[in-house]
Protein backbone atom coordinates (compact mmCIF):
# COMPACT_ATOMS: atom_id res chain seq x y z
CA UNK A 1 0.00 0.00 0.00
CA UNK A 2 1.41 3.39 -0.95
CA UNK A 3 1.18 6.66 0.87
CA UNK A 4 -1.22 9.34 -0.31
CA UNK A 5 0.39 12.56 -1.33
CA UNK A 6 -1.29 15.28 0.67
CA UNK A 7 1.39 17.89 0.29
CA UNK A 8 0.83 21.36 -1.00
CA UNK A 9 2.76 22.37 -4.07
CA UNK A 10 5.54 24.65 -2.87
CA UNK A 11 7.37 26.97 -5.22
CA UNK A 12 10.08 29.57 -4.72
CA UNK A 13 9.31 33.07 -5.93
CA UNK A 14 11.76 35.58 -7.30
CA UNK A 15 11.39 39.32 -7.14
CA UNK A 16 10.69 41.05 -10.40
CA UNK A 17 12.61 44.17 -11.40
CA UNK A 18 9.67 46.22 -10.20
CA UNK A 19 9.64 44.26 -6.93
CA UNK A 20 13.32 44.92 -6.34
CA UNK A 21 12.83 48.59 -7.15
CA UNK A 22 9.98 48.99 -4.68
CA UNK A 23 11.72 46.91 -2.00
CA UNK A 24 14.81 49.11 -2.30
CA UNK A 25 12.69 52.24 -2.15
CA UNK A 26 11.21 51.14 1.19
CA UNK A 27 7.88 52.35 2.50
CA UNK A 28 4.59 50.59 1.94
CA UNK A 29 4.81 50.18 -1.80
CA UNK A 30 6.27 46.70 -1.52
CA UNK A 31 3.14 45.23 -0.02
CA UNK A 32 1.86 42.04 -1.59
CA UNK A 33 -1.90 41.98 -1.29
CA UNK A 34 -3.16 39.70 -4.05
CA UNK A 35 -2.21 37.06 -6.52
CA UNK A 36 -3.00 36.03 -10.06
CA UNK A 37 -2.39 32.75 -11.86
CA UNK A 38 -1.03 32.47 -15.36
CA UNK A 39 -0.60 29.90 -18.11
CA UNK A 40 1.65 31.74 -20.56
CA UNK A 41 3.28 28.72 -22.20
CA UNK A 42 0.22 26.49 -22.46
CA UNK A 43 -1.30 25.83 -25.88
CA UNK A 44 -4.83 24.55 -25.34
CA UNK A 45 -4.98 23.17 -28.86
CA UNK A 46 -2.88 20.32 -27.40
CA UNK A 47 -5.97 19.23 -25.41
CA UNK A 48 -6.64 15.95 -27.19
CA UNK A 49 -10.16 14.57 -26.80
CA UNK A 50 -9.24 11.64 -29.06
CA UNK A 51 -6.44 10.40 -26.83
CA UNK A 52 -6.55 6.56 -26.81
CA UNK A 53 -6.09 6.41 -23.02
CA UNK A 54 -9.30 8.32 -22.38
CA UNK A 55 -10.34 11.38 -20.47
CA UNK A 56 -7.56 11.33 -17.90
CA UNK A 57 -5.03 11.69 -20.70
CA UNK A 58 -6.65 14.46 -22.70
CA UNK A 59 -4.24 16.96 -21.22
CA UNK A 60 -1.16 14.74 -21.05
CA UNK A 61 0.68 16.71 -23.75
CA UNK A 62 0.25 19.85 -21.68
CA UNK A 63 0.99 18.19 -18.35
CA UNK A 64 4.24 16.71 -19.65
CA UNK A 65 5.46 20.07 -20.87
CA UNK A 66 8.74 21.12 -19.21
CA UNK A 67 8.39 24.51 -17.61
CA UNK A 68 10.69 27.47 -18.16
CA UNK A 69 12.11 29.23 -15.15
CA UNK A 70 10.64 32.55 -14.06
CA UNK A 71 11.73 35.75 -15.78
CA UNK A 72 12.42 38.74 -13.53
CA UNK A 73 10.99 41.12 -16.14
CA UNK A 74 7.42 41.80 -15.06
CA UNK A 75 6.52 42.84 -18.61
CA UNK A 76 7.40 39.48 -20.10
CA UNK A 77 5.56 37.15 -17.76
CA UNK A 78 1.94 36.53 -16.73
CA UNK A 79 0.73 37.85 -20.04
CA UNK A 80 -2.21 35.45 -19.94
CA UNK A 81 -4.03 35.13 -16.67
CA UNK A 82 -6.55 32.60 -15.48
CA UNK A 83 -9.91 34.19 -14.86
CA UNK A 84 -12.87 33.33 -12.70
CA UNK A 85 -16.12 33.21 -14.64
CA UNK A 86 -19.50 31.61 -13.92
CA UNK A 87 -19.87 27.94 -14.76
CA UNK A 88 -21.49 27.48 -18.14
CA UNK A 89 -19.66 30.36 -19.75
CA UNK A 90 -19.34 29.54 -23.44
CA UNK A 91 -17.73 32.72 -24.68
CA UNK A 92 -14.73 34.48 -23.20
CA UNK A 93 -14.92 38.22 -22.58
CA UNK A 94 -13.37 40.25 -25.38
CA UNK A 95 -12.83 43.98 -25.64
CA UNK A 96 -14.28 46.08 -28.39
CA UNK A 97 -13.42 49.68 -29.12
CA UNK A 98 -15.02 51.76 -31.84
CA UNK A 99 -12.00 52.60 -33.91
CA UNK A 100 -11.06 52.57 -37.61
CA UNK A 101 -9.43 49.37 -38.80
CA UNK A 102 -6.09 51.18 -39.13
CA UNK A 103 -6.30 52.53 -35.61
CA UNK A 104 -6.25 56.15 -34.52
CA UNK A 105 -4.52 58.57 -36.87
CA UNK A 106 -3.84 62.18 -35.86
CA UNK A 107 -2.68 64.84 -38.27
CA UNK A 108 -2.66 67.94 -36.06
CA UNK A 109 -1.53 68.81 -32.58
CA UNK A 110 -4.41 68.89 -30.09
CA UNK A 111 -6.61 66.62 -32.18
CA UNK A 112 -8.70 64.45 -29.88
CA UNK A 113 -10.11 60.95 -29.97
CA UNK A 114 -12.32 59.21 -27.48
CA UNK A 115 -11.51 55.68 -26.33
CA UNK A 116 -14.52 53.90 -24.92
CA UNK A 117 -13.83 50.18 -24.38
CA UNK A 118 -16.72 47.81 -24.16
CA UNK A 119 -16.52 44.28 -22.81
CA UNK A 120 -18.41 41.71 -24.83
CA UNK A 121 -19.47 38.43 -23.14
CA UNK A 122 -18.66 39.90 -19.72
CA UNK A 123 -18.29 43.07 -17.74
CA UNK A 124 -15.52 45.31 -16.45
CA UNK A 125 -17.99 47.85 -15.15
CA UNK A 126 -16.79 47.83 -11.55
CA UNK A 127 -13.02 47.99 -11.86
CA UNK A 128 -12.84 49.53 -15.30
CA UNK A 129 -9.90 49.26 -17.67
CA UNK A 130 -6.16 49.78 -17.52
CA UNK A 131 -4.93 51.60 -20.59
CA UNK A 132 -1.24 51.78 -21.45
CA UNK A 133 -0.05 54.33 -23.97
CA UNK A 134 3.30 52.95 -25.07
CA UNK A 135 4.84 56.24 -26.15
CA UNK A 136 3.59 59.35 -24.39
CA UNK A 137 5.55 61.55 -26.84
CA UNK A 138 2.76 60.85 -29.30
CA UNK A 139 -0.23 61.92 -27.28
CA UNK A 140 -1.66 62.70 -23.89
CA UNK A 141 -3.91 60.10 -22.34
CA UNK A 142 -6.51 61.18 -19.83
CA UNK A 143 -9.42 59.56 -18.07
CA UNK A 144 -12.76 60.91 -19.16
CA UNK A 145 -14.86 58.91 -16.77
CA UNK A 146 -14.53 56.73 -13.73
CA UNK A 147 -10.97 56.39 -12.66
CA UNK A 148 -7.74 57.70 -11.39
CA UNK A 149 -4.36 58.17 -13.01
CA UNK A 150 -1.60 55.88 -11.83
CA UNK A 151 1.65 57.66 -12.50
CA UNK A 152 3.86 54.63 -12.03
CA UNK A 153 1.60 52.37 -13.97
CA UNK A 154 0.41 48.87 -13.44
CA UNK A 155 2.54 46.06 -14.71
CA UNK A 156 2.20 45.97 -18.45
CA UNK A 157 1.61 42.44 -19.70
CA UNK A 158 2.75 43.31 -23.22
CA UNK A 159 6.18 43.56 -24.73
CA UNK A 160 7.63 47.03 -24.30
CA UNK A 161 11.17 48.02 -25.16
CA UNK A 162 13.21 49.86 -22.54
CA UNK A 163 12.76 53.06 -24.52
CA UNK A 164 9.01 52.56 -24.68
CA UNK A 165 8.78 51.72 -21.00
CA UNK A 166 10.38 55.00 -20.02
CA UNK A 167 7.80 56.86 -22.08
CA UNK A 168 4.77 54.69 -21.35
CA UNK A 169 1.83 55.99 -19.42
CA UNK A 170 -0.80 53.95 -17.61
CA UNK A 171 -4.22 55.10 -16.52
CA UNK A 172 -7.22 53.36 -15.02
CA UNK A 173 -10.76 54.38 -15.80
CA UNK A 174 -13.79 53.57 -17.90
CA UNK A 175 -13.55 55.96 -20.84
CA UNK A 176 -10.49 57.83 -22.00
CA UNK A 177 -9.34 60.60 -24.28
CA UNK A 178 -6.29 60.76 -26.50
CA UNK A 179 -4.96 64.20 -27.44
CA UNK A 180 -2.24 64.33 -30.10
CA UNK A 181 0.93 66.14 -29.11
CA UNK A 182 3.08 68.46 -31.14
CA UNK A 183 5.76 66.51 -32.98
CA UNK A 184 8.20 67.19 -35.79
CA UNK A 185 8.37 63.54 -36.79
CA UNK A 186 5.77 60.89 -37.42
CA UNK A 187 5.26 58.70 -34.36
CA UNK A 188 3.76 55.24 -34.59
CA UNK A 189 2.84 53.60 -31.31
CA UNK A 190 -0.10 51.78 -29.74
CA UNK A 191 -2.33 51.58 -26.72
CA UNK A 192 -3.07 48.39 -24.85
CA UNK A 193 -6.36 48.11 -23.02
CA UNK A 194 -6.90 45.51 -20.29
CA UNK A 195 -10.16 44.73 -18.56
CA UNK A 196 -9.42 44.86 -14.83
CA UNK A 197 -12.01 42.20 -14.01
CA UNK A 198 -12.01 39.95 -17.02
CA UNK A 199 -8.36 40.33 -18.02
CA UNK A 200 -9.43 40.71 -21.65
CA UNK A 201 -6.84 42.54 -23.73
CA UNK A 202 -6.86 44.47 -26.97
CA UNK A 203 -4.26 46.61 -28.70
CA UNK A 204 -4.92 49.58 -30.98
CA UNK A 205 -2.37 51.23 -33.30
CA UNK A 206 -1.86 55.00 -33.06
CA UNK A 207 -0.21 57.20 -35.65
CA UNK A 208 0.58 60.84 -35.04
CA UNK A 209 1.83 62.53 -38.18
CA UNK A 210 4.37 65.34 -38.07
CA UNK A 211 2.43 68.48 -37.21
CA UNK A 212 5.00 71.14 -36.38
CA UNK B 1 -18.39 39.04 -11.52
CA UNK B 2 -15.29 38.12 -13.45
CA UNK B 3 -12.03 38.18 -11.51
CA UNK B 4 -8.36 37.79 -12.34
CA UNK B 5 -6.88 38.85 -8.99
CA UNK B 6 -7.61 37.20 -5.64
CA UNK B 7 -6.82 39.07 -2.46
CA UNK B 8 -4.91 37.32 0.28
CA UNK B 9 -6.56 36.88 3.64
CA UNK B 10 -3.67 38.12 5.76
CA UNK B 11 -4.71 35.95 8.70
CA UNK B 12 -5.00 32.68 6.83
CA UNK B 13 -3.00 32.99 3.63
CA UNK B 14 0.19 34.78 4.63
CA UNK B 15 2.85 33.58 7.04
CA UNK B 16 5.33 36.41 7.15
CA UNK B 17 8.88 37.03 8.29
CA UNK B 18 9.90 33.53 9.20
CA UNK B 19 13.60 33.64 10.03
CA UNK B 20 15.53 30.66 8.73
CA UNK B 21 19.18 29.79 9.06
CA UNK B 22 20.46 28.21 5.88
CA UNK B 23 23.88 26.63 5.51
CA UNK B 24 25.58 25.54 2.31
CA UNK B 25 28.98 24.70 0.94
CA UNK B 26 31.30 27.68 0.94
CA UNK B 27 33.01 27.29 -2.39
CA UNK B 28 31.94 28.01 -5.97
CA UNK B 29 28.94 26.00 -7.04
CA UNK B 30 27.94 25.46 -3.42
CA UNK B 31 30.47 22.68 -2.90
CA UNK B 32 31.84 22.23 0.57
CA UNK B 33 35.20 20.70 -0.27
CA UNK B 34 38.06 22.38 -2.06
CA UNK B 35 40.92 20.16 -3.18
CA UNK B 36 42.49 22.17 -5.97
CA UNK B 37 44.06 25.57 -5.45
CA UNK B 38 45.42 28.01 -8.03
CA UNK B 39 46.85 31.50 -8.02
CA UNK B 40 46.81 34.09 -10.77
CA UNK B 41 50.04 35.44 -12.22
CA UNK B 42 48.15 38.60 -13.14
CA UNK B 43 47.03 39.25 -9.58
CA UNK B 44 50.27 38.20 -7.91
CA UNK B 45 52.21 40.37 -10.35
CA UNK B 46 50.31 43.48 -9.32
CA UNK B 47 49.32 43.05 -5.66
CA UNK B 48 51.17 39.88 -4.71
CA UNK B 49 53.40 41.71 -2.28
CA UNK B 50 50.31 42.20 -0.15
CA UNK B 51 48.14 39.15 -0.72
CA UNK B 52 47.44 36.18 -2.95
CA UNK B 53 44.02 35.31 -4.28
CA UNK B 54 43.32 31.60 -4.38
CA UNK B 55 41.10 30.06 -7.08
CA UNK B 56 39.42 26.71 -7.36
CA UNK B 57 40.11 26.55 -11.11
CA UNK B 58 43.17 27.81 -12.92
CA UNK B 59 42.43 31.40 -14.02
CA UNK B 60 45.06 31.08 -16.75
CA UNK B 61 42.99 28.50 -18.59
CA UNK B 62 39.49 29.13 -17.22
CA UNK B 63 38.20 32.66 -17.62
CA UNK B 64 35.25 31.88 -15.34
CA UNK B 65 37.48 30.88 -12.42
CA UNK B 66 36.33 32.53 -9.22
CA UNK B 67 38.34 33.65 -6.21
CA UNK B 68 37.65 31.47 -3.19
CA UNK B 69 39.77 33.15 -0.54
CA UNK B 70 42.88 35.25 -0.18
CA UNK B 71 46.03 34.74 1.88
CA UNK B 72 48.15 37.56 3.30
CA UNK B 73 51.15 37.70 5.59
CA UNK B 74 51.56 40.42 8.18
CA UNK B 75 54.34 41.41 10.50
CA UNK B 76 54.13 44.04 13.21
CA UNK B 77 57.44 45.63 12.21
CA UNK B 78 57.33 44.91 8.49
CA UNK B 79 59.69 41.97 8.47
CA UNK B 80 59.19 39.42 5.72
CA UNK B 81 58.70 41.97 2.96
CA UNK B 82 60.87 44.54 1.28
CA UNK B 83 60.18 48.24 0.87
CA UNK B 84 60.90 51.68 2.25
CA UNK B 85 60.88 52.26 5.97
CA UNK B 86 57.30 52.37 7.20
CA UNK B 87 56.14 51.22 3.78
CA UNK B 88 56.48 47.50 4.20
CA UNK B 89 53.54 45.52 2.82
CA UNK B 90 53.67 43.05 5.72
CA UNK B 91 53.49 45.93 8.19
CA UNK B 92 50.52 47.45 6.40
CA UNK B 93 48.76 44.10 6.30
CA UNK B 94 49.33 43.41 9.99
CA UNK B 95 48.00 46.78 11.01
CA UNK B 96 45.06 46.52 8.64
CA UNK B 97 43.85 43.33 10.30
CA UNK B 98 44.76 44.61 13.74
CA UNK B 99 42.48 47.59 13.20
CA UNK B 100 39.65 45.38 12.01
CA UNK B 101 39.90 42.57 14.53
CA UNK B 102 41.43 43.92 17.75
CA UNK B 103 40.13 46.45 20.20
CA UNK B 104 41.80 49.88 20.14
CA UNK B 105 45.03 49.82 22.13
CA UNK B 106 45.56 46.11 21.56
CA UNK B 107 48.63 46.18 19.37
CA UNK B 108 49.26 42.52 18.64
CA UNK B 109 47.30 39.34 18.28
CA UNK B 110 47.44 37.16 21.36
CA UNK B 111 46.98 33.43 21.00
CA UNK B 112 46.20 30.84 23.65
CA UNK B 113 48.65 28.13 24.66
CA UNK B 114 52.02 28.17 26.31
CA UNK B 115 55.51 29.06 25.21
CA UNK B 116 57.22 31.83 23.31
CA UNK B 117 54.71 32.42 20.57
CA UNK B 118 51.47 33.33 22.30
CA UNK B 119 52.06 36.95 21.36
CA UNK B 120 54.12 36.80 18.17
CA UNK B 121 54.82 39.68 15.85
CA UNK B 122 53.60 37.99 12.69
CA UNK B 123 50.57 36.12 11.42
CA UNK B 124 48.95 34.75 8.29
CA UNK B 125 45.50 36.03 7.38
CA UNK B 126 43.04 33.95 5.36
CA UNK B 127 40.00 35.95 4.21
CA UNK B 128 37.03 34.32 2.55
CA UNK B 129 35.87 36.00 -0.64
CA UNK B 130 32.70 38.00 -0.10
CA UNK B 131 30.59 36.10 -2.63
CA UNK B 132 31.65 32.79 -1.10
CA UNK B 133 31.05 33.93 2.47
CA UNK B 134 27.70 35.65 1.92
CA UNK B 135 26.96 36.23 5.61
CA UNK B 136 29.31 34.20 7.81
CA UNK B 137 31.30 31.01 8.10
CA UNK B 138 29.70 28.15 9.93
CA UNK B 139 31.69 27.58 13.15
CA UNK B 140 32.65 23.97 13.72
CA UNK B 141 32.26 23.11 10.07
CA UNK B 142 35.59 23.87 8.46
CA UNK B 143 38.91 22.08 8.22
CA UNK B 144 42.07 23.32 6.53
CA UNK B 145 45.08 21.12 5.88
CA UNK B 146 48.51 22.61 5.38
CA UNK B 147 51.40 20.49 4.26
CA UNK B 148 54.94 21.81 4.18
CA UNK B 149 58.00 20.78 2.30
CA UNK B 150 58.74 18.18 4.97
CA UNK B 151 55.45 16.45 4.14
CA UNK B 152 54.15 17.25 7.58
CA UNK B 153 50.41 17.85 7.34
CA UNK B 154 48.73 20.05 9.90
CA UNK B 155 44.97 19.73 10.15
CA UNK B 156 43.26 22.79 11.55
CA UNK B 157 39.71 23.31 12.81
CA UNK B 158 38.10 25.68 15.30
CA UNK B 159 37.17 24.88 18.88
CA UNK B 160 33.59 26.16 18.72
CA UNK B 161 32.28 22.71 19.63
CA UNK B 162 34.00 22.93 22.97
CA UNK B 163 33.00 26.52 23.62
CA UNK B 164 29.50 27.51 24.58
CA UNK B 165 30.34 31.13 25.24
CA UNK B 166 32.86 32.45 22.74
CA UNK B 167 34.56 35.72 23.42
CA UNK B 168 33.19 38.60 21.41
CA UNK B 169 35.25 41.63 20.51
CA UNK B 170 35.51 44.16 17.70
CA UNK B 171 35.64 41.39 15.10
CA UNK B 172 32.57 39.63 16.49
CA UNK B 173 32.73 36.10 17.83
CA UNK B 174 36.22 34.64 18.19
CA UNK B 175 37.19 30.98 18.46
CA UNK B 176 40.60 29.39 18.69
CA UNK B 177 42.10 27.53 15.78
CA UNK B 178 43.24 24.11 16.99
CA UNK B 179 44.70 20.97 15.50
CA UNK B 180 42.04 18.40 14.74
CA UNK B 181 39.66 17.17 12.09
CA UNK B 182 35.98 17.09 11.19
CA UNK B 183 36.44 14.34 8.62
CA UNK B 184 34.45 11.86 10.73
CA UNK B 185 31.45 14.18 10.86
CA UNK B 186 32.14 15.59 14.28
CA UNK B 187 34.97 17.80 15.45
CA UNK B 188 37.81 15.76 16.93
CA UNK B 189 40.35 18.02 18.58
CA UNK B 190 43.88 16.66 18.71
CA UNK B 191 45.36 19.35 20.92
CA UNK B 192 43.38 22.07 22.61
CA UNK B 193 44.41 25.68 22.20
CA UNK B 194 45.42 25.97 25.85
CA UNK B 195 47.62 22.90 25.63
CA UNK B 196 49.33 23.85 22.39
CA UNK B 197 53.05 24.12 22.92
CA UNK B 198 54.60 27.30 21.50
CA UNK B 199 51.24 29.06 21.23
CA UNK B 200 47.92 28.13 19.67
CA UNK B 201 47.49 27.90 15.95
CA UNK B 202 45.31 30.93 15.56
CA UNK B 203 42.02 32.72 15.87
CA UNK B 204 38.83 32.30 13.87
CA UNK B 205 36.34 35.11 13.24
CA UNK B 206 33.25 33.43 11.72
CA UNK B 207 31.23 36.61 11.31
CA UNK B 208 33.97 38.16 9.18
CA UNK B 209 35.17 35.00 7.47
CA UNK B 210 38.74 35.52 8.61
CA UNK B 211 41.19 32.97 9.95
CA UNK B 212 44.30 34.37 11.64
CA UNK B 213 47.13 31.86 11.84
CA UNK B 214 49.95 32.23 14.32
CA UNK B 215 53.03 32.87 12.16
CA UNK B 216 55.72 30.96 14.07
CA UNK B 217 53.53 28.07 15.22
CA UNK B 218 52.02 27.45 11.80
CA UNK B 219 55.26 27.70 9.84
CA UNK B 220 57.16 25.46 12.24
CA UNK B 221 54.44 22.83 12.66
CA UNK B 222 53.73 22.55 8.95
CA UNK B 223 57.29 23.13 7.77
CA UNK B 224 56.33 26.25 5.84
CA UNK B 225 59.16 28.54 4.83
CA UNK B 226 58.83 31.90 6.60
CA UNK B 227 61.43 34.48 5.69
CA UNK B 228 62.31 37.39 7.91
CA UNK B 229 64.09 40.66 7.28
CA UNK B 230 63.26 43.44 4.86
CA UNK B 231 66.39 43.94 2.82
CA UNK B 232 66.80 43.37 -0.91
CA UNK B 233 64.43 43.86 -3.77
CA UNK B 234 62.84 40.43 -4.05
CA UNK B 235 59.76 39.85 -1.98
CA UNK B 236 60.11 36.84 0.33
CA UNK B 237 56.52 35.84 -0.50
CA UNK B 238 55.62 34.39 2.86
CA UNK B 239 51.96 34.47 1.84
CA UNK B 240 52.74 32.47 -1.29
CA UNK B 241 54.61 29.92 0.81
CA UNK B 242 51.48 29.36 2.87
CA UNK B 243 49.41 29.07 -0.33
CA UNK B 244 51.86 26.40 -1.51
CA UNK B 245 51.36 24.61 1.81
CA UNK B 246 47.60 24.76 1.34
CA UNK B 247 48.01 23.39 -2.19
CA UNK B 248 50.00 20.45 -0.85
CA UNK B 249 47.43 19.90 1.91
CA UNK B 250 44.78 19.81 -0.84
CA UNK B 251 41.86 19.92 1.57
CA UNK B 252 39.78 22.88 2.68
CA UNK B 253 36.27 22.01 3.80
CA UNK B 254 33.98 24.83 4.82
CA UNK B 255 30.35 25.79 5.13
CA UNK B 256 28.71 29.19 5.15
CA UNK B 257 25.63 30.25 7.02
CA UNK B 258 23.05 32.92 6.35
CA UNK B 259 19.78 34.01 7.84
CA UNK B 260 16.86 34.44 5.49
CA UNK B 261 13.60 36.20 6.10
CA UNK B 262 10.95 34.12 4.45
CA UNK B 263 7.30 34.80 3.80
CA UNK B 264 4.91 32.08 2.67
CA UNK B 265 1.86 32.95 0.59
CA UNK B 266 -0.87 30.34 0.25
CA UNK B 267 -2.53 30.84 -3.12
CA UNK B 268 -5.83 28.98 -3.02
CA UNK B 269 -7.56 28.18 -6.28
CA UNK B 270 -10.89 26.86 -5.06
CA UNK B 271 -13.14 24.81 -7.30
CA UNK B 272 -15.18 27.77 -8.59
CA UNK B 273 -12.17 29.92 -9.44
CA UNK B 274 -9.65 30.21 -12.28
CA UNK B 275 -11.40 27.79 -14.61
CA UNK B 276 -11.11 30.05 -17.66
CA UNK B 277 -8.16 31.85 -19.16
CA UNK B 278 -7.26 34.76 -21.40
CA UNK B 279 -4.72 32.55 -23.15
CA UNK B 280 -5.33 33.21 -26.89
CA UNK B 281 -5.36 29.46 -27.64
CA UNK B 282 -8.31 29.02 -25.27
CA UNK B 283 -10.82 31.04 -27.30
CA UNK B 284 -11.41 32.61 -30.69
CA UNK B 285 -10.37 36.25 -30.75
CA UNK B 286 -13.22 37.41 -32.96
CA UNK B 287 -16.14 36.36 -30.79
CA UNK B 288 -14.74 34.69 -27.66
CA UNK B 289 -15.97 31.21 -28.53
CA UNK B 290 -14.03 28.50 -26.68
CA UNK B 291 -11.71 26.61 -29.03
CA UNK B 292 -12.35 23.24 -27.38
CA UNK B 293 -16.07 22.52 -27.55
CA UNK B 294 -16.09 20.29 -24.47
CA UNK B 295 -14.86 23.27 -22.41
CA UNK B 296 -18.35 24.77 -22.77
CA UNK B 297 -19.61 22.43 -20.07
CA UNK B 298 -16.38 21.36 -18.39
CA UNK B 299 -13.54 23.83 -18.85
CA UNK B 300 -9.99 22.92 -17.89
CA UNK B 301 -7.11 25.30 -17.38
CA UNK B 302 -3.52 24.86 -16.27
CA UNK B 303 -1.60 26.81 -13.67
CA UNK B 304 2.03 27.35 -14.60
CA UNK B 305 2.81 30.69 -13.02
CA UNK B 306 1.88 32.53 -9.84
CA UNK B 307 2.21 36.29 -9.68
CA UNK B 308 2.18 38.32 -6.48
CA UNK B 309 0.86 41.87 -6.82
CA UNK B 310 0.38 45.04 -4.81
CA UNK B 311 -2.72 47.20 -4.80
CA UNK B 312 -1.48 49.12 -7.86
CA UNK B 313 -1.56 45.88 -9.86
CA UNK B 314 2.23 45.92 -10.04
CA UNK B 315 3.80 42.47 -10.32
CA UNK B 316 6.31 42.28 -7.47
CA UNK B 317 7.26 38.61 -7.42
CA UNK B 318 6.69 35.62 -9.61
CA UNK B 319 6.97 31.87 -9.15
CA UNK B 320 6.93 29.10 -11.71
CA UNK B 321 5.65 25.59 -11.14
CA UNK B 322 7.77 22.66 -12.23
CA UNK B 323 4.79 21.04 -13.94
CA UNK B 324 1.44 22.50 -14.95
CA UNK B 325 -1.37 21.93 -12.44
CA UNK B 326 -4.73 21.17 -13.98
CA UNK B 327 -7.64 23.22 -12.72
CA UNK B 328 -11.35 22.68 -13.32
CA UNK B 329 -14.67 22.99 -11.50
CA UNK B 330 -13.99 19.59 -9.95
CA UNK B 331 -10.42 20.35 -8.87
CA UNK B 332 -8.86 22.65 -6.31
CA UNK B 333 -5.23 23.61 -5.92
CA UNK B 334 -3.16 25.25 -3.22
CA UNK B 335 0.19 26.64 -4.22
CA UNK B 336 2.47 27.73 -1.39
CA UNK B 337 4.77 30.45 -2.66
CA UNK B 338 7.95 30.99 -0.68
CA UNK B 339 9.58 34.38 -0.96
CA UNK B 340 13.02 34.96 0.57
CA UNK B 341 14.45 38.39 1.20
Amino acid sequence: MGYLDNTTTTVDAILTKKGRELLARGGDEFKITKFALGDDEVDYSLWDVTHPNGTNSYGSAIENLPMLEAFPDENQILRYKLVTLPKGTTKMPILQVAVPSTGFTFSSSGQKASVAPNTQNGSDSQLGYSVILHNSDAADLTVSQGGEVITGGATTPVFLSDAERKKSLSVIGKTFQLVARRTTVKIVTQITIIGNETGAVTTIPITVNANA
Amino acid sequence: MAEIFTRFDSNNDVVSNLRQTVSSGMWSGGTGTLTTFHTSSVQSGSTGRYFYEVYKDDPASDTTAEVQFSVAYGHFDGSGSYGQTNNFPSKAIYRQFRNILLTPGDNRFTFAGTGDNTNPKDAYFISMQRARLREKMDPGNWELRISGSGKTTVKLIDDSGATTNPSVNVGGRVFNVVSGSIATGTAVTKTTAAAQQGGAYGLFYPDLGIIVLNGPTTSVSASINRASGSAGTTDPSNALDLVEGIKRGAYFVSRREENLNTTHYFCRATNQKFNYTNNPTFFTASDGTLTVSSFDSDPHTYITTVGLYNDNNELLAVAKLSTPIQKSFSREAIVKVKLDY
